[in-house]
């Protein structure tokens, strides 16, 4: 039984975003009938969760039980592919990534971001809480506290996320292939 | 993370300052050290290329409109998502169920119990169509005066709110050819039906008998002034909690014949 004040809600905060909702299970999961099924998972979740939540920011807050949906999604459904933020293991390699190194050559990086493959290819090879990061900034187009909301991060580490996963991106596509 | 290494930190505000998300004073001086610093320069050329990359090539084709449609229909009743020729064939199909099981009702009263077989068909059709009452308010004082006007029956209304049963609303269920006042519950995401009796249907035993039909739980008890019927499809031991919680509230005979 779902209240009538939940289903007008759910109206409000969960059609207008299924367009951003299936981008980021798109880019989290890397499968475009899987990233269906997420959305329509989480959409089902949003619609009980909104007898009680308290939503402030609709889009981060409903991008957020998307990505939660993922992850419950993908551990049970190949937990050794991707592995999420608070593990040891994908700490260090966040850690790892040089905020200032540098590729090869600059006019190498202006070539191959025209290269709409090479682009997703890396994006797709960045470790998942930078990719994460990126998607919900450039492709959702989400501020610093949505991005903070969505992936319940604070906004430091949002920032450095931000600023590892561009570094990285630039270096691995001024790099020759 | 060495946020004290001064390239690192200009870095972040470089980020910060394509993400707009940097403050006025913080921006200034960015910008000054823009004018001095043409490796900073060239970081934020790097950055920028690297965005506009990402936003270019990075954004998949929309949601298929299957999705769209799948996503707005959750939001909806059920009565709606079920238009035709659903809504029949379940009716149909609910009243075949319990007509065939009223011959393995468990409940003690015995076999075809038309009280039991009555109210549950009264809950399965609330369930079905959604519309669990005739009458939606949490309000005792509104839910009364109309079952009063619609069942020949004095009725006992309680709020159980703060024991997690908010009141829902009211509606007339019909067993036999007696008109029967029911006050709908609120559990969670069910509801509990509660219908009162007059003696003459419901009368009789005072301890609550417990029992099921066609997978719905019943509770029925009895006391000196009318019998009652709970119905839900809650388990067994919260359906029991329920019903000790509306007799301590209505003082129907708690203690008595248990």
């Amino acid at each position: 039984m779902i209240s009538d004040a939940a289903r007008r809600r759910y109206q409000a905060i969960v059609p207008p975003h299924v367009d951003d909702a299936y981008a980021l299970a798109r880019w989290l999961c890397g499968d475009p009938a899987d990233a269906e099924d997420i959305v329509q998972d989480a959409a089902l979740r949003a619609l009980t969760a909104l007898e009680t939540a308290n939503v402030e920011q609709p889009r981060a807050w409903f991008l957020r039980v998307v990505r939660n949906t993922a992850l419950t999604w993908m551990a049970k459904n190949r937990s050794k592919l991707l592995a999420f933020a608070g593990g040891a293991d994908d700490l260090a390699e966040i850690e790892s990534v040089d905020l200032t190194a540098e590729g090869e050559s600059p006019e190498a990086l202006l070539i191959a971001a025209e290269d709409g493959e090479r682009v997703r290819r890396a994006l797709a090879a960045l470790p998942p809480p930078l990719r994460e990061a990126l998607v919900l900034r450039e492709i959702n187009g989400l501020a610093y506290r949505e991005i903070a909301e969505a992936t319940e991060t604070p906004i430091g580490t949002v920032m450095s996320r931000l600023a590892r996963g561009r570094a990285a991106l630039a270096k691995m596509l001024e790099d020759k292939q | 993370m060495s946020d004290s290494d001064p390239r690192q930190d200009r870095l972040l505000r470089l980020n910060a300052a394509l993400d707009d998300e940097l403050d006025a004073a913080h921006r200034v001086e960015l910008e000054r050290e823009l004018e001095r610093d043409p490796q900073l320069r060239a970081s934020l050329r790097r950055l920028s290329a690297v965005r506009e990359a990402v936003r270019r090539h990075g954004a998949p084709e929309a949601a298929p409109a299957s999705l769209h449609n799948a996503v707005a229909a959750i939001g909806r009743p059920k009565a709606q998502r079920w238009r035709v020729p659903l809504p029949l064939a379940a009716a149909i199909a609910a009243g075949i169920v319990i007509g065939a099981a009223a011959q393995a009702l468990l409940f003690p009263s015995g076999a075809g119990d038309p009280v039991a077989v009555a109210v549950v068909a009264d809950f399965a059709r609330g369930e079905l169509s959604n519309q669990p009452f005739d009458v939606a308010s949490s309000d005792r004082h509104t839910v009364k005066p109309w079952l009063v006007a619609h069942a020949p029956l004095g009725v006992e209304v309680v709020d159980l709110a703060d024991k997690g049963y908010p009141l829902a609303g009211g509606r007339i269920a019909v067993v036999g050819v007696t008109p029967v006042p029911t006050l709908v519950y609120q559990r969670r995401e069910h509801w509990i039906a509660l219908t009162e009796l007059p003696l003459s249907l419901g009368g009789g035993a005072l301890a609550a008998r417990e029992g099921t039909l066609d997978g719905f739980r019943l509770v029925r008890w009895a006391d000196r002034e009318r019998g009652y019927v709970a119905v839900s499809d809650i388990d067994a031991v919260e359906l029991s909690a329920f019903v000790a919680a509306f007799r301590a509230a209505a003082g129907t005979g708690g203690g008595e014949g248990r």
